[in-house]
């Protein structure tokens, strides 16, 4: 279970994020949504300890990241929105470090090699993968150590049509087997299509946080969720005049 | 903190060094440059044989004194100012930043304490096989001091990197630094001693020393091969006040000491407040 109890951050005078606070429940799929600098990247990098609160804190299964950032991180296995590799090592030694880092057997490293197809590209180096390769390889990164809780910031941005696919299978994959996953985007049809719950941001505040079934049946006969979520925007803007 | 970790990051930043062609580079040319230096002595001396340990190690100074700093700087600077997007996959696993920041400078250090023994190893055979071993504990305290040298730059780049942050600007500033210690440093203090008389021009010299990294190492160094006569005026402040060679010595790596950890432990304090 993941709580975040009134989270804020702030960068010099701008609130990235004010006064957020939500719950996500054990295998659910929770997506941030939001257009760029709404707060979502904040909130999530905050969650993996990247980013350091104003104030407000962050518990994963009731234990706060501030205070305990290797318990909680073993948890959690998190993604960032571009996905960098050192291009002189190669794909068998980026996930042979991380499975290191995290103490993870050695078989665990094998079986990842094999299921995100880097068996017969071990001995490449990353320099000379493809953009679609190195997602691959952060995917199987992400993936190694069978972490409980997924953070994806921005996971289909840059990406190509197959890339995207890619991802939609992973987290199609993952949900199946229980991960509780969080990723952020500004692609409503992402939303709509993998997540449960979705919180909108906007303007660094949670404007709300909706089931995704809710939100159909209630937006369903009149408008699009294109216009669900311009009705927050407006709503948050009406407000703050 | 775990031991483990520290090492897993150290090794995987050992790795990635060894093979930027940066790194083989400054190795190749360290290593070519110190073996020829050594060399050299065979015609100063009339082709009488490979000029002793000592000699070389006063022949080598000047080049470590310009080429170590400004490696340990610019390889700190690389690493602790890398892409954003491998900084925040590294810092996102279950570790503590600190682990991350001392298996990085382990790491960095490590490599540029390998090119540098390979460089100084070739040397000291070319000296072995053509004078004997005589002086060769004179040689290694300065291969020590040449590598403390590289390890308090390299975490003056790490300084400088946690406190920039952008790349741009941290190389500005690290390449800066370089100059300034290694090149206007002796300017400004000897500038500022002619406004000063006597015994207070003496004790500024003295602590001047203190101030500088490069001019520890080189009054050490020249202490250490008993080749007082070409100290300067620092340095010659040194032993007036202290006394003596081997206190003077346990002085200037007790500054030396304080210049490799102060950067690191502030480095350290901002990065627990930063964000990644």
């Amino acid at each position: 279970m993941i709580e975040v109890q009134r989270f804020s951050k702030r960068f010099g005078e701008n609130w990235a994020a004010s006064d957020i606070s939500f719950q996500v429940k054990e295998g659910e799929v929770f997506a941030f949504l939001g257009p760029n600098g709404s707060g979502k990247t904040t909130t999530l990098r905050s969650m993996v300890g990247l980013t350091v609160p104003t104030s407000g804190r962050i518990l994963i299964n009731g234990v706060d990241v501030r205070k305990f950032p290797r318990e909680t991180k073993r948890f959690m296995s998190y993604l960032p929105q571009r996905v960098v590799f050192p291009d002189n090592c190669t794909a068998r030694e980026v996930i042979d470090f991380f499975c290191r880092i995290r103490d993870l057997p050695p078989g665990r490293a094998e079986g990842v090699m094999q299921a995100y197809q880097f068996a017969d590209l071990s001995g490449q180096y990353v320099g000379e993968f493809s953009g679609g390769m190195i997602q691959r390889l952060g995917l199987a990164v992400a993936a190694l150590p069978d972490a409980p809780i997924l953070l994806l910031d921005e996971p289909t941005a840059n990406l190509d049509p197959q890339g995207v696919k890619r991802f939609r299978e992973f987290i199609m994959h993952q949900k199946e087997n229980g991960k509780t996953i969080l990723f952020s985007t500004h692609l409503l049809h992402e939303v709509e299509q993998l997540a449960d719950r979705v919180g909108v941001f906007v303007n660094g505040r949670l404007a709300a946080v909706e089931y995704i079934d809710s939100l159909r049946r209630t937006y369903r006969a009149t408008t699009s969720i294109e216009d669900m979520y311009l009705h927050y925007v407006e709503k948050r803007d009406y407000e703050r005049n | 903190m775990q031991g483990k970790t520290i090492y897993v990051i150290a090794r995987q930043e050992l790795t990635i060094n060894i093979r930027n062609r940066w790194t083989l580079i400054f190795a190749l040319v360290f290593g070519v440059l110190v073996v020829s230096i050594a060399y050299v002595g065979i015609m100063a001396e009339g082709f009488s044989g490979v000029q002793s340990f000592t000699r070389t190690s006063a022949s080598l100074l000047n080049l470590v004194l310009y080429v170590i700093p400004l490696v340990g700087i610019v390889m700190g600077t690389v690493s602790f100012t890398g892409d954003k997007g491998s900084m925040e996959l590294l810092f996102a696993q279950p570790l503590v930043r600190t682990e991350v920041m001392l298996g990085k400078v382990l790491g960095v250090f490590a490599s540029i304490a390998l090119s540098t023994i390979i460089g100084f190893t070739l040397a000291g055979l070319v000296v072995v096989l053509g004078n004997g071993p005589e002086g060769i504990a004179s040689y290694l305290s300065f291969v020590v001091l040449a590598l403390v040298l590289s390890l308090a730059f390299l975490n003056l780049a790490v300084l400088v990197a946690t406190a920039c942050r952008r790349k741009a600007k941290a190389f500005g500033i690290a390449l800066f630094l370089w100059f300034f210690f290694v090149l206007f440093y002796d300017l400004m203090v000897l500038g500022s001693t002619l406004l000063l008389k006597g015994q207070t021009a003496n004790r500024a010299l003295f602590l001047s020393l203190f101030g500088n990294p490069v001019d520890m190492v080189r009054v050490a160094t020249l202490i250490i091969l008993d080749n007082v006569t070409i100290f300067g005026a620092s340095g010659a402040a040194l032993l007036r006040f202290l006394g003596g060679g081997t206190l003077s010595v346990l002085a200037l790596i007790g500054g030396l000491c304080l210049w490799t950890i102060l950067p690191l432990v502030v480095s350290h304090r901002l990065l627990l407040k930063q964000d990644i």
